[in-house]
């Protein structure tokens, strides 16, 4: 074997606007993106932004059964045709963007309920045609749910529903860690549907905190929450969840996304100068996360986020 | 205590008092009025009630947060899951759940998602719902908005995203709603609850600084008020010391 040099397994780690670019090429065929995460907490922020960058158009959003921020940015850079999640709210608001678009007929918002898309992404992550579901009465959800049908269980006779395969072209996660080979460790307390949203999907890209060096992933396997095998790409990017949060290492920014929501307010009633200029700021003008990360108030702004995680 | 009971306390409180020790239960999405009475119920008399359903077990949070939804709050609780867990729970169904929304009719039905319009030429788009099956499959469900207008309670609510009895007995029935429902409405104004015959909603109580008159005014409907009305049991000594004392230490349910 003398000479023989030994092949070399492929780092998966990739750049920002690589894996943006990469993401943007899947999406041309089939446009249906998903997003990890819940609401404020590990969005995968830096890889919407990214995308948003390569001019991407007319998706079809989904995501675990909550979402605000990034869902109502990329409608207000126009990127959306349909919206596929349950509940799209800021929590202590609504979504300006998202609810100024649909009431304007520019995105349909399609009613939905968890169990469907978590039924959706467990069909396609298991393999099976359809999931059925057994919990769902007296909503009219159900009259409008696109992705719903009513079937008779073969067993007790009873009319349930059903929900065939939700397969993401592209699914954008956010984890704290990662090793080169893509192995995924969520150190925050919840993971959401980001294990299942991982085998459910064509194309996985997952923004980290950090790379972690591979003895760190062989040495405590159980803390693996997604394999590599699931994942096509890993980018590190630092404060790549913001302004959500990353879990325990730096908090959701409420004051930059209730001062975005009073620019989406404000557009949504006739003034557009403000969140324009937000747009430009934030997605438009930065090259790179070290242009946001100035951008937004420069490493010491995120001192206060990380503080703040630790429950300082 | 010197401080006067604010409206929020008071609803803690009667959410608490309904809540049994053993039981399985979760916040929902509004979740910082049901988080309180949960903790407040485990205070007091219901050490074994069990928080689970919603991908953690049993957080102990340190103080209340304005979203209860997150690791600074949840981050130090018994046991983590994910949304494949929620849909296992979500079947199973939970002993008590919370809901509210934009509009509240005298069925406790809850709009979620328009006001006006239909649903894809809204006048008004709301949020949606994330989890709609526990309003069905748990035993029962308390409706606590924090606020109490005749704009957010009104007779008929244009969309029906969380089912409260539908329009009564019959249509319940028919759609295959087997559990109680809504059991309390619980406002900073009153506590309401449903007529068994009919389950239509009618005024319970009121808490102290209102009258029934008033709390009719802000209602969009009538609520049957006939006779006297009692008003609400404060929250006694115990009580109140207990929830500002372990469990709202940053004072967010008098903000």
């Amino acid at each position: 074997m003398e000479g023989q040099a030994k092949p070399t397994r492929r780092s998966k780690v990739t750049g920002l606007q690589d894996a943006a670019r990469l993401a943007r090429g899947a999406l041309e065929g089939r446009p249906e993106l998903c997003l990890g995460g819940l609401f404020k907490q590990s969005r995968p922020v830096a890889l919407v932004r990214a995308l948003l960058a390569t001019g991407a158009d007319g998706l079809h959003v989904y995501s675990s059964p909550g979402a605000g921020y990034d869902v109502d940015l990329m409608i207000a850079a126009g990127a959306v045709a349909q919206v596929f999640i349950p509940g799209v709210t800021l929590e202590n608001r609504l979504c300006p963007n998202f609810r100024r678009a649909v009431e304007a007929g520019q995105v349909t918002a399609h009613a939905l309920d968890a169990l469907t898309v978590v039924g959706g992404l467990m069909a396609s992550a298991h393999g099976v045609p359809f999931q059925p579901i057994d919990a769902l009465r007296g909503s009219d959800v159900l009259k409008h749910n696109p992705l719903l049908q009513e079937i008779d269980c073969p067993f007790s006779g009873r009319r349930i529903h059903a929900v065939g395969p939700i397969r993401p072209r592209v699914t954008f996660l956010h984890a704290q860690e990662a090793d080169r080979w893509g192995n995924l460790r969520h150190l925050s307390t919840m993971v959401y549907a980001d294990q299942l949203m991982a085998r459910a999907s064509d194309m996985v890209i997952a923004s980290v905190d950090r790379i972690v060096p591979d003895e760190v992933v062989l040495d405590d396997p159980s803390r693996v929450t997604v394999p590599s095998h699931y994942v096509d790409a890993v980018v590190e990017v630092p404060y790549g969840a913001h302004p959500t949060a990353s879990f325990p290492n730096y908090a959701m920014d409420e004051e930059h996304i209730d001062a975005y929501a009073d620019l989406g307010d404000a557009a949504r009633t006739g003034d557009s100068t403000g969140l324009d200029a937000y747009i430009t700021r934030h997605l438009t003008e930065p090259k790179n996360q070290s242009d946001y990360i100035e951008a937004v108030g420069g490493t010491g702004y995120f001192a206060v986020l990380e503080a703040e995680a630790r429950n300082e | 205590m010197s401080a006067a009971v604010s409206p929020i306390e008071q609803m803690v409180v009667v959410l608490a008092r309904d809540l049994a020790d053993g039981e399985l239960g979760a916040a929902g999405a509004a979740a910082l009025v049901p988080m309180a009475a949960i903790a407040l119920a485990r205070e007091l008399h219901a050490p074994n009630l069990t928080v689970g359903g919603e991908m953690f077990f049993n957080p102990e949070p340190g103080r209340l947060y304005p979203s209860m939804l997150d690791d600074r709050a949840l981050g130090r609780c018994e046991a983590a899951e994910t949304f494949v867990e929620l849909f296992g729970h979500s079947h199973h169904g939970l002993d008590f759940f919370f809901h509210s929304g934009l509009q509240h009719d005298v069925y406790g039905n809850i709009n979620l998602h328009h006001v006006g319009g239909t649903l894809h030429a809204p006048k008004m788009r709301g949020p949606g719902a994330a989890n709609l099956s526990y309003c069905h499959t748990s035993s029962r469900y308390y409706i606590c908005p924090t606020v109490h207008t005749a704009r957010n309670f009104v007779e008929t609510v244009d969309f029906i995203t969380i089912p409260g009895h539908l329009s009564g007995p019959a249509a319940k029935r028919d759609a295959g709603l087997v559990n109680e429902g809504p059991r309390l409405v619980v406002t900073p104004r009153a506590v309401m609850e449903f007529d068994k015959t009919t389950l239509r909603m009618q005024l319970k109580s009121v808490h102290g600084g209102n009258t029934p008159k008033e709390v009719q005014r802000h209602t969009g409907f009538d609520l049957a008020i006939r006779g006297e009305v009692p008003q609400t049991r404060p929250p006694t000594e115990e009580e109140l010391r207990v929830l500002r004392e372990r469990i709202d230490i940053s004072g967010a349910l008098r903000a």
